[in-house]
């Protein structure tokens, strides 16, 4: 199959200027001024791009969610102090259990990374880690709808959709923020809420399909629906549309002004182009097969998460504005020492497939790779050998996009229980996030109810140390 | 009825008060035993409170986040409000004090890890006894309010608290292009801007908006015939024939039914996390939309929503319908997992109060739970005078008692019953059945308790306390599902009759004003009342009662400034695209000014007059030469007022999902008019949505594999072998009882039912409903979005339902006529309600002639191709 062309396609001026009857185009050329306006206005509709509030650093984003809390004292809150006090009686209760893994210090910034992420180690000069972390919320569901929205109480807009609200997108052929395999029941996580719903996220490959492989021959049925027409050939549906395209042109040409109209025009081409685009980018196939081997795909216990690893890249590369995977569970409560190890086997390679991926194609300068769960776990042992929630103090890191590399932010006490100095707490996450978006979180609003929203309520510090 | 749910956590969602009555029980302690009060703190200081900060706050406090079993133990508030137990402690008592029999391992066995030793239980003991003398945090908080009584006289005098009075109609110049009172307050705006107003549309026009605007389907071949006929003999009699016959339509209540179950935020399920199912949330869809066909009167509409179960009724029909109206205040979203009672309840009067009042009010007064409103004069006390109206109100909603639903209420039994067209009878070998696998798993359930606390008391046990938990949660699911269908079942196996809705409590109570609305920072005691700004003086709430009949009445009362005005603005919004006030939920001063106040207030007026006949309003509207301008374009109008904010023409509008639908269904002839039965939520029971579907809760028991495994636990663990082996093994379990496996509901089923009678789940809305900007079921919904998505594209280009829809249509124009041009004239005139212009049907002879489809059925194909492309094109979406 073909590499589709991503340029050159006919737009909509083309499109109306070929069609057989050729009325479409005079509708335009002779719209009244004030028509004019108007259409300059909304000028390419509400998903063209946009000017951000200030020159930004990154210009799209790829989140890898971990789901369920990854535990920070075994992977990159080096804690000495709780493995010397292994077995002491804890903060609250229970004893303290120092990490079965061993850290050692990486790259030219050091950082202390354990041995459970012996790839991501690799690249550990373009990590920067957020060791403050904080959220409100000690139980799942809500801390994951936090993180996501920053209110676990009502139903509010994500930050992908937030972020194409402030930004646009940059693919005329793809949707603007894509969550790849969320789970069910998560909806409100790449929702737009009372943003318009041309902002909220378009899920691929719901996780409800246990197993369900990306890119594959034959992976996925159908990971979108409607995308493939079930009888009619690609001329045979290029010249039905024609037809439509026509009929609307004419409804354009009777009502002379019709914003509406326009946006139904330019909505069918794009679905048209997805058609072709959205398959053809999930082919992964096209890839070569080191690239497939930088990210662990066909091989165990990598695959999985590696395919999406690179469809990410795949879309970012396409002009995704935002792309969100999930990986879980990191919900560790018992039998830690296999479990997490399972875990960190799984995403190990491919995060850093990905990371020098981007690199080697001088995306991650300006792409944002952020790493996070919902909280991360405690100190003390539960169950003997598990970790309970802890969102006292936990870490998240970031990548590229104008963030230090090698760089540490932020500290919990000697064992980990709590952040006490550099604390990010969710709402400053997210005010980061959105200022190396170029976005001011304090300008970004959208009136609803009455009075205008933001996504850090009225809340939110922008960590500017952490900036490069 | 009642419904018994799991022992260990009972509660009642209206919780009778945020100060625990025990506080006074606190004096009447044995007098010998009290020591002095600083002795009693000099106990507390050097026994108790080191080991609650040793032992409990690692899971019962603020500073570690945690409050499992909604328990913090932090604060005195804390420990005498308590958890999901209620109280900790109370004072004086240790047979009442949950906190005593924990501690000895009774009912829980705290803490978990290891039981406390002698000396120390002992400490406890005398330390209740002595009635708790705690000295944490006991200074009385008292929140001063930034907005003063001066502040809410002078907010009396914005425009919309101001009590609407009925405005004479204006002179016009051009008098003669109307006599309609609507027609001439509309004139006398374009007038004041220089603008005149459109010509009339023509009746094709007319009539297709007509028949979308009343009852959303679009008009058949006969009744344009008819109108066309009527027109031509006397227009304003033809239009005020058609709007007759429409509202007499029983399709009416389903079209403007759906308009208030925006507003209302229907859904038949939870949300949020869980997703748990509404299964009786029907019966309130299925309300309105008779209300709305009998033309109930507004305000009685509202009154039984909001306090349906106070009113005075003759009859037990009567009685059934109001509580069924109730479910208004039950069906919101639920965050089940919350584990904090009284953070839950507080949020659930929240999201009541919110609705309330911008549904009914156009206000918002939930931005006073935390401060005092920052733009209308709405102090935090007027907010927290309406929570203790809510407070003292029971909410019934159901949902399955699973591991992770922390909240599962009961249901309000209807007086008569009704049971829905699902619900099979069963026989008494099933019910005995079913009460046996009960019995079964409570004795199964108390070994797993008992083995647990055998094996928090002696560390060195054998057993994995985590499996331990999973078996104990796997049980108590299984519990819950055996006594969920149990209680949907009288003796003989009949099935119950069951409505979501409210109750008032049995003592009313009033809120405490909560600083920055923090569920542990009460401060004062705020009397139960409303909203002073929009009250015409001080209204009391009696002692005994709740205060929400009142409530009602109040916001009904032909004195509220704010309701007929919302309603009026609502209704106009849907026939002219454009409320008066274009924030249809926001008539504070944050909203937008109305661009024809004195036009609003008449309507209002009207509206009341004509006892709150919302039909009688829409045959005004209708009726009107303004509802009837064409929608022309015309530029120098447009230059002075490109929004039409004046109404110098009729606004376009793209139809509503529901409508879209039903008009493929219409044309296609295959619309099923008849109301189907309940829904198909309502066909699998109590149960939690997973991946889309349902299973019905009362066969999965039946069939034996109900919920073998803690069904929310992530699965991506699972490897293939684990799966076959679960398949398996439910195979057998079916096989043993002789049952098939149960099969799943679909969500989004293909029928051929109108839309509003598609089942609405929170996060799984029926795609063909989805695409087209269905109203977020989780928020009050005025106005919906009008989006063009490409995803709308894909629907349209390749979508299953339009696929089979243009076949359909495309047979039908075959018996139609032989004649391609005939089965074309046809098309475009079942579908766009008029002729197709010269150029459209050229352009589709065109398309016809020259389109290769390759496929066996050459012309049929064609056709098909056709018919499909005509309801793709943006014309059919399109009301003008």
């Amino acid at each position: 199959m073909n590499q589709p062309s991503l340029i050159g396609r006919p737009n909509r001026r083309d499109i109306l200027q070929t069609i057989s009857c050729g009325f479409g185009y005079l509708a335009f050329s002779g719209m009244a001024a004030a028509a004019a306006q108007q259409e300059r206005k909304q000028a390419g509709g509400p998903l063209a791009p946009k000017q951000p509030h200030f020159q930004p650093r990154a210009k799209r984003v790829i989140f890898l969610c971990m789901r369920g809390g990854p535990s920070h004292v075994d992977t990159f809150d080096y804690k000495p102090n709780l493995t010397r006090d292994s077995g002491k009686s804890g903060k609250y209760r229970g004893a303290l259990l120092g990490s079965p893994w061993k850290f050692a210090q990486h790259g030219d910034g050091g950082l202390w990374i354990s041995e459970l992420f012996p790839e991501v180690g690799r690249m550990a000069d373009e990590l920067c880690l957020l060791r403050g972390m904080n959220c409100d919320q000690p139980i799942h569901p809500r801390a994951m709808t936090q993180m996501h929205t920053g209110n676990a109480q009502f139903v509010r807009p994500s930050l992908g959709a937030w972020t194409l609200y402030g930004l646009g997108t940059e693919n005329d052929s793809m949707p603007g923020f894509i969550s790849l395999n969320p789970p069910a029941g998560a909806a409100q996580n790449y929702g737009s809420a009372f943003l318009p719903a041309v902002y909220q996220g378009t899920n691929i490959g719901r996780s409800g399909r246990v197993g369900s492989r990306f890119g594959g021959a034959r992976g996925l049925g159908s990971p979108v629906p409607d995308i493939r027409n079930p009888r009619l050939n690609k001329t045979a549906q290029r010249q039905q549309l024609d037809f439509i395209q026509q009929l609307n042109a004419e409804k354009l040409r009777r009502d002379q002004q019709q914003p509406g109209v326009e946006g139904i025009i330019e909505s069918y081409e794009l679905a048209f182009r997805m058609q072709d685009t959205l398959p053809s980018l999930m082919d992964i196939r096209q890839e070569s097969d080191e690239t497939r081997a930088l990210y662990g795909i066909d091989e165990n216990p990598t695959d999985q998460f590696g395919r999406q690893c690179l469809l990410a890249r795949r879309f970012v590369e396409a002009g995704v504005r935002f792309v969100e995977l999930t990986h879980g569970s990191w919900d560790h409560h018992a039998n830690l020492q296999q479990q997490l190890s399972n875990s960190c086997s799984q995403v190990d390679k491919p995060i850093a497939g990905l990371l020098e991926d981007l690199k080697r194609r001088d995306l991650l300068q300006d792409t944002l790779v952020i790493w996070a769960g919902e909280f991360g776990r405690t100190p003390d042992a539960q169950n003997g050998n598990g970790r309970d929630h802890n969102n006292k103090g936990y870490t998240s890191w970031m990548a590229g996009g104008g963030v230090k590399g090698g760089f540490s932010y932020g500290t919990t006490d000697e064992y980990g229980y709590e952040a006490v100095d550099g604390k990010c707490h969710i709402h400053d996450w997210h005010a980061t996030i959105l200022h190396l978006l170029g976005l001011d979180h304090q300008q970004l609003t959208y009136r609803y109810a009455g009075r205008d929203f933001r996504l850090t309520d009225v809340h939110g510090n922008v960590l500017t140390d952490i900036i490069g | 009825m009642t419904r018994l749910r799991i022992a260990a956590i009972g509660f009642v969602i209206g919780i009778a008060t945020l100060l625990p009555a025990t506080e006074c029980k606190s004096q009447q302690v044995d007098s010998e035993r009290r020591l002095s009060a600083a002795e009693g703190i000099e106990f507390f200081e050097s026994k108790i409170r080191p080991v609650l900060v040793r032992e409990c706050y690692g899971c019962h406090s603020k500073n570690s986040g945690k409050a499992r079993g909604g328990l913090q133990l932090d604060t005195k508030m804390g420990a005498l409000l308590g958890g999901d137990s209620g109280p900790a402690i109370v004072p004086g008592s240790l047979e009442d004090s949950p906190l005593w029999s924990a501690i000895n391992y009774e009912d829980f066995s705290m803490p978990p890890s290891k039981q406390l030793s002698h000396d120390i239980i002992g400490d406890f003991a005398a330390w209740i006894e002595m009635g708790a003398p705690d000295p944490r945090g006991q200074e009385k908080i008292q929140a001063n309010a930034t907005v003063t009584a001066e502040d809410i006289k002078q907010g009396k005098q914005f425009w919309s608290f101001q009590k609407p009075t009925k405005p004479s109609v204006p002179d016009v110049q051009n008098g003669q292009w109307s006599e309609h009172p609507i027609d001439r307050f509309v004139l006398q705006k374009l007038e004041a801007n220089d603008l005149e107003p459109a010509a009339d549309a023509d009746p094709h026009t007319l009539l297709r908006r007509l028949c979308f605007d009343l009852i959303g389907l679009p008009p058949t071949g006969e009744q344009i015939q008819w109108f066309l006929s009527q027109w031509h003999q006397d227009p304003d009699q033809a239009v005020v024939q058609a709007v007759d016959f429409l509202l007499d339509s029983e399709r009416f209540g389903e079209r403007w039914g759906r308009h208030w179950l925006d507003v209302a935020r229907y859904a038949e399920s939870s949300g949020k996390e869980i997703n748990a199912t509404f299964p009786h949330a029907w019966r309130y869809r299925d309300y309105v939309i008779d209300a709305f066909n009998q033309d109930k009167p507004y305000d009685q509409f509202v009154r039984e929503q909001i306090a349906g179960d106070l009113l005075p009724v003759k009859t037990d029909e009567d009685w059934t319908e109001n509580l069924i109206a109730t479910g208004f205040l039950a069906i919101g979203p639920k965050t089940l997992t919350e584990q904090n009672p009284r953070q839950f309840s507080m949020d659930l009067i929240d999201e009541q109060i919110d609705v309330a009042t911008r549904v009914v009010l156009g206000i918002s007064v939930a931005c006073a739970r935390c401060h005092d409103h920052k733009f209308d004069p709405i102090p935090q006390s007027d907010y927290y005078a309406m929570a203790g109206i809510f407070m003292s109100t029971n909410t019934y909603y159901g949902t399955l008692d699973t591991q992770q639903n922390r909240r599962p209420s009961r249901l309000i039994e209807l007086p008569i019953d009704d049971p829905n067209s699902f619900d099979r009878s069963l026989s008494e070998s099933e019910i005995q059945q079913l009460k046996e696998q009960l019995e079964q798993k409570a004795a199964e359930f108390q070994e797993l308790l008992q083995s647990r606390r055998q094996a928090r008391r002696n560390p060195e046990s054998q057993v994995n306390p985590q499996n331990l938990f999973r078996q104990v949660a796997v049980v108590r699911t299984q519990m819950a599902a055996l006594e969920s269908v149990l209680e949907s079942y009288d003796e003989q196996g009949q099935p119950r009759s069951f409505c979501m809705g409210v109750q008032p409590a049995d003592r009313p109570v009033n809120a405490h004003l909560l600083v920055r609305g923090e569920i542990d920072q009460p401060a004062q005691e705020i009397s139960r009342g409303f909203v002073q700004v929009i009250s015409g003086g001080p209204i009391k709430v009696r002692e005994n009662s709740t205060g929400r009949l009142e409530l009602a009445r109040w916001m009904t009362s032909d004195q509220n400034p704010l309701t007929a005005r919302v309603m009026v603005n609502r209704i106009w919004q849907h026939l002219l695209g454009q409320g008066i006030v274009e924030t249809t939920e926001n008539f504070g001063s944050t909203g937008q000014p109305p661009s024809h106040p004195a036009l609003l207030d008449y309507l209002a007026v009207s509206f009341m007059e004509s006892d709150w006949s919302i039909k009688s309003l829409i045959r005004q509207v209708a009726t009107s030469r303004t509802y009837r301008m064409s929608s022309q374009f015309d530029a120098e109008s447009f230059d002075v007022d490109p929004d039409n904010r004046w109404l110098w023409r009729a606004s376009p509008r793209r139809l509503d999902a529901e409508v879209l639908r039903d008009a493929m269904l219409s044309i296609s002839d295959q619309l099923t008019t008849e109301r189907p039965r309940a829904s198909n939520v309502a066909k699998g029971g109590e149960t939690v949505v997973r991946n889309g579907n349902l299973r019905n809760t009362a066969d999965l028991v039946l069939a034996g594999s109900m919920m073998a495994r803690d069904d929310r636990r992530p699965m991506a663990d699972a490897n293939s072998d684990q799966m076959d082996r679960r398949r398996d093994f439910r195979r057998r379990a079916a096989a043993r009882t002789g049952r098939p496996n149960v099969t799943a509901i679909s969500l989004d089923p293909m029928t051929d039912y109108r839309s509003v009678y598609l089942p609405i789940v929170r996060d799984n809305i029926p795609r063909s409903l989805a695409v087209f900007d269905f109203a977020e079921s989780s928020m009050v919904v005025g106005q919906r979005e009008t989006s063009n998505t490409p995803d709308q594209g894909l629907y349209f280009m390749n979508n299953e339902f339009v696929i089979r829809q243009s076949d359909l249509f495309a047979q039908r124009l075959l018996d139609h006529s032989s004649q391609v041009s005939e089965q074309i004239e046809q098309a475009f005139l079942l579908a766009y309600g008029r002729p197709g212009t010269e150029r459209e049907q050229a352009a589709a002879r065109d398309f016809y002639d020259s389109f290769e489809t390759g496929g066996n059925d050459e012309a049929a194909e064609r056709l098909r191709c056709l018919c499909q492309a005509i309801m793709a094109a943006a014309e059919f979406r399109i009301s003008n």
